[in-house]
């Protein structure tokens, strides 16, 4: 799985690809919980390119969520496909997790405005 | 849709996950099903098979699961057969999806998706082995 990372201001923004299933979330977990662990508060993930993610992939947005939120940081994400959408909405995430519908949305709930 | 079916064997390994959902979706494309529905299916079988090979056995190297998709009238059916010890996934109690982030336990996921994306899942033990099914109405 390609995962790309790129800061802007205070905010982490992970760029993953098209498939998060069972043999990516490992790599994507230890990533992700990487950044956390390095200080990073601010983490949002781009969703763009996703298009299939299954309840591995699934819990390691939850376990990204959990970690930040006693921390005072928070994960948002931003750009899912309708498909990605409802099983998001089907497992409850979208109570307890932000979905942001653009990158620049998400950033802006970072409190980054960029031209 | 048209009418048919299709047995896929798999080897206990979760990198057969990705070659099982490539087969399936040939097959629907094949049989006019819709890709929401293939899309679902899809889903609902990587979870279930993902769980079998993962939990259902304490050695898989060698082992096999079965994976079955009919097209029968307007309803895709599916059936994961597995020789794991027995275990009937729907008996786990579903995820409290009303729970704030701290309280939202990682488990469960999968097979909440599976009940959530099918129109029936049933499962049963036959001559030793797991047999769980999935239908889906094509509407």
């Amino acid at each position: 799985m390609q995962i790309q990372e790129q800061k802007q201001g205070d905010v982490m923004i992970v760029t993953i690809d098209d498939h998060l299933d069972t043999a990516a979330a490992p790599g994507f977990e230890q990533r992700l919980l990487g950044l956390i662990d390095a200080g990073e508060r601010k983490v949002l993930v781009d969703c763009a390119p996703l298009e299939y993610v299954n309840s591995a992939g699934l819990k390691v947005f939850l376990l990204a969520a959990k970690k930040l939120e006693p921390l005072g940081g928070q994960l948002i994400l931003c750009a899912l496909a309708p498909s990605v959408m409802m099983i998001f909405e089907m497992i409850g995430f979208t109570r307890i997790m932000k979905i942001a519908p653009t990158r620049a949305d998400a950033l802006r709930a970072f409190g980054i405005t960029s031209a | 849709m048209h009418e048919g079916s299709i047995s896929i064997r798999l080897a206990a390994d979760v990198k057969e996950i990705e070659r099982l959902n490539r087969l399936v979706r040939q097959f629907g494309e094949l049989h006019d099903v819709p890709s929401r529905t293939l899309y679902a299916v899809n889903l609902a079988l990587d979870e279930l098979v993902t769980n079998v090979i993962l939990y259902g056995y304490e050695n898989p190297a060698g082992k096999e699961v079965l994976v079955r998709v009919d097209t029968i009238g307007s309803e895709l059916i599916a059936s994961v057969h597995d020789d794991a010890k027995a275990f009937d996934p729907l008996k786990a109690p579903p995820p409290d999806l009303h729970a704030p982030l701290e309280d939202r336990a990682l488990g469960g996921l999968g097979i909440h998706l599976v009940r959530s994306l099918m129109d029936q899942v049933s499962y049963a033990r036959e001559d030793g082995k797991n047999v769980l099914t999935i239908r889906k109405r094509i509407r």
